[in-house]
């Protein structure tokens, strides 16, 4: 089927409230990329010429919407000391944080988080470049950046940061002004790159945090963050994994223009912040591994007829990333039932072709 | 003049920045400062805001923004805020109940009639030929020739690729057409055009007479009667001469302040040769938004003035001088021949029309005819080059450079004429080429062409002192 927009022409459209031909086709395909061209993973996030090559091929098979430059959320934390393993076949894994605790983080942290924007962030750098080089014109390039909170949480050992939630909160607000400045410094870099920063906090879930706690600890940092990103007139996205459920009414606060949603009841999420903001979402990531075709059609042409309501506007997306493990058919079937069933009448004046 | 800007921020000593050094100076650029430009002013609303660096419109497709060079003025800033937001600005206009009106061909006479109009915003689709040019894209180029124009065509040809696509403005409220004494390629895509909307308002320019003109003027009076027709059914207002009278003294305080621009920045350097060839374009139709505009003029006219009060040129005024004929549909020739010590001190860039004052004391519309007829494009090639040498003596241009197209008419003779005429009334070197298709980069035969050239002026300057 040919189309009259190419992405980049359709995203324009979305952003500034103008009715496109069809819905944006956002499946989050990021790490996804690597397995689909075949390429280890770990070359895939430690060579940035090859994440964009990576992306810019399964971009090109399915005929997305969007370039993720993104692996996982460790990135900033590494930039800023915490240690990585790198598995040849999986994602890289925090072997080291930079800090033991948060009391010590706290007690360690005398600057703002200046960030080396060397080792992984500079494969993040070279893919978004290579990329922006390559299609940028036609395509918009999404670079995810891992939000303070979830960062913190990789500064030290997971677990500590839950603790500290209840037992030190200063020293928590500490180590997140900490993480803010960092993800701030790195997204300076993104924008100069000519990549749209898509904020991504998964571990301000509401399967992690309760509400207040979000209030308290997550919203505010992704605020400052937006805020940075709003002095650029960027169209900011808030990507948060899991339950929102709880959170959904809070995030717009954050002042994300497009909020990006897991597991979560569209319709939920339509009435809860459809008339504030732009929806991105949701269609089950285990189902799109694990679930015949026929029945993820029949899903995703309701899910997207649903999400066409949102008056703000509507991304068709899957609700988290790509597993690894996803049937290539699986993932063809969700982009072509998003362009059938997310049509829109367009264009709305003249029609006539020419012969 | 400088404190009534009163910005609550001190431009840094004039100087061309890269890319990424106007975002290290959009760094301390005060959030208040960002919040107070806003078009269609009065108008506070949040997606009004233009004033962005350009690595904003860098991440929306603008590529060729991060190989230019820029004026490292807030105002230069507000201006390429300004003209990067068109697209929005366009959309925006129609989302708040304004008409949108694509006038074509003509290049300035028009859009002062449509803007006399209150709520309308004239528009030229013609300047969406930079558009592949600042994308470094192929894509509306593309559309066109899938369209039956062909590759050896004007860029112009863009514009109908993005009438095809609806998303570079929105779909106009009404088209107007000017044909006859414009030029062919483009009469071409007004054609296709039309057969795409099917709502076109055809307007006829006659060529320019040396002798009686009385019959022109009352042709163009009458087809401009038409026009008016059209655009009070359109809008249900009728238009009095008192309004006529008022757009084309906003006219020409635009083109006012656009010539006291080009002397300031002609020699004393005030500002660099794309920020002013913007400038200039500005005339045609004012951006969409000309309330906006002239306080953008305004701005920079602050600045130039300043810098010339301070003697703050943003390039030695020993470059070598050049004259310029024909816009360079690339942007990157200009910084180019800056990069290699000259700078621009006379420009033809098709638009005089737009650019000469509208005698005040005519009946309105006699006097729009009239400034019709100063255009570069419905006269000779011999008056387009006396426009041409006037500014280059005044300002001792030491070389002409010509950018063509290839397959664009009016440069298939014009050039070498034009060049020749130059050549033998001034005595100037003359380096003509045609400006290739979208690109990263200047290709390297014509980047090895200015270098040769400027090496040529240099010799020259040398030998005469």
């Amino acid at each position: 089927m040919r189309e009259i927009l190419n992405p980049r022409e359709r995203f324009g459209l979305l952003v500034i409230d103008e009715t496109q031909d069809r819905v944006p086709l956002f499946p989050l395909l990021t790490s996804y990329a690597a397995i689909f061209v075949g390429v280890p993973l770990r070359d895939y996030y430690t060579d940035g010429v090859i994440m964009a090559k990576c992306q810019l091929q399964s971009r090109e098979h399915f005929q997305t919407d969007f370039i993720s430059i993104f692996s996982e959320v460790g990135i900033v934390a590494e930039g800023l000391g915490s240690e990585y393993h790198y598995p040849e076949n999986d994602l890289p894994i925090l072997s080291k944080p930079k800090w033991q605790d948060v009391l010590t983080a706290a007690g360690a942290i005398t600057q703002k988080g200046e960030i080396a924007l060397g080792g992984r962030l500079g494969v993040y750098l070279t893919a978004i470049n290579y990329a922006y080089e390559a299609i940028a014109d036609r395509v918009p390039i999404l670079a995810y950046i891992p939000a303070p909170f979830t960062t913190a949480q990789q500064l030290v050992e997971p677990e500590s940061l839950l603790l500290a939630l209840i037992e030190n909160p200063d020293a928590v607000h500490k180590l997140l002004s900490y993480a803010t400045t960092a993800v701030i410094n790195f997204s300076r870099a993104v924008i100069r790159a000519g990549a749209l920063p898509i904020l991504v906090d998964p571990l301000a879930s509401g399967s992690v945090l309760s509400p207040n706690q979000y209030r308290q600890f997550a919203l505010p940092y992704e605020k400052m963050v937006i805020d940075f990103y709003h002095r650029y007139d960027l169209d900011v996205v808030l990507h948060i994994c899991g339950d929102t459920t709880n959170i959904i009414g809070l995030i717009p606060a954050s002042g994300a223009d497009l909020i990006s949603v897991d597991k979560i009841d569209i319709k939920l999420a339509l009435a809860a912040v459809g008339n504030k903001v732009r929806l991105i979402g949701n269609y089950d990531t285990s189902n799109l591994w694990l679930t015949p075709p026929t029945v993820i059609e029949t899903q995703v042409i309701e899910m997207v007829s649903l999400g066409k309501t949102c008056p703000r506007g509507y991304v068709a997306a899957t609700g988290c990333e790509v597993p690894l493990a996803t049937p290539e058919e699986n993932l063809a079937t969700f982009v072509r039932a998003t362009k059938i069933s997310g049509q829109y009448d367009f264009p709305t004046k003249y029609k006539r072709a020419v012969v | 003049m400088r404190q009534k800007d009163n910005f609550s921020y001190q431009d840094p000593k004039s100087a061309r920045i890269t890319f990424d050094e106007w975002d290290d100076l959009f760094d301390q650029i005060p959030d208040n400062i960002i919040e107070k430009f806003c078009y269609f002013p009065p108008n506070d609303a949040t997606w009004a805001k233009y004033l962005f660096p350009p690595q904003t419109f860098a991440i929306y497709g603008a590529r060729h923004l991060r190989r230019l060079k820029f004026d490292n003025s807030l105002a230069a800033l507000r201006l390429w805020g300004f003209v990067n937001n068109e697209v929005e600005r366009l959309f925006r206009a129609q989302q708040i109940g304004k008409k949108v009106i694509a006038v074509m061909g003509d290049l300035g006479p028009l859009a002062i009639i449509i803007s006399a109009f209150p709520e309308c915003v004239p528009f030229y689709p013609d300047c969406w030929w930079w558009t592949p040019f600042a994308m470094e894209s192929r894509v509306l180029l593309k559309t066109a020739e899938d369209l039956g124009i062909p590759e050896a065509t004007c860029y112009s040809r863009a514009a109908l690729g993005a009438f095809v696509k609806h998303s570079y403005f929105p779909d106009p409220d009404l088209i107007i057409a000017a044909t006859g004494a414009s030029c062919d390629d483009y009469s071409g895509v007004q054609s296709l055009v039309a057969q795409l909307t099917g709502n076109v308002i055809w307007v006829e320019t006659p060529l320019r007479q040396s002798d009686d003109i009385s019959e022109t003027i009352e042709l163009l009076v009458s087809e401009y009667h038409r026009v008016i027709k059209s655009l009070e059914e359109l809008t249900g207002i009728r238009l009095t001469e008192d309004l006529l009278k008022q757009a084309i003294q906003r006219a020409n305080l635009v083109r006012k302040i656009t010539a006291r621009l080009r002397d300031l920045a002609f020699t004393h350097a005030v500002f660099p040769a794309v920020e002013m060839m913007l400038i200039e374009f500005g005339c045609l139709h004012f951006y969409s938004d000309i309330t906006e505009w002239i306080n953008i003029l305004h701005h920079l006219l602050n600045t130039a003035e300043h810098r010339t009060r301070t003697n703050q040129a943003v390039l030695p005024l020993s470059s070598l001088h050049l004259a310029w004929l024909t816009p360079p549909a690339d942007p990157l020739l200009l910084c180019t021949a800056e990069d290699y010590g000259a700078r621009i001190v006379a420009t033809e860039y098709v638009i005089n029309q737009a650019l000469a004052p509208i005698e005040n004391s005519l009946p309105p519309l006699v006097a729009i005819a009239r400034s019709h007829l100063f255009g570069s494009l419905n006269g000779t090639s011999a008056e387009r080059a006396e426009l041409l040498i006037r500014q280059s003596t005044k300002n001792s241009a030491e070389g002409l450079i010509i950018s063509g197209l290839l397959g664009g008419s009016h440069c298939a003779m014009e050039s070498k004429l034009i060049g020749d005429i130059v050549r033998d009334r001034l005595g100037l070197p003359v380096l003509e080429f045609d400006v290739a298709p979208p690109n990263r980069e200047i290709d390297r035969q014509t980047l090895t062409r200015i270098e040769a050239f400027m090496e040529l002026l240099r010799s020259r300057r040398c030998a005469k002192s």
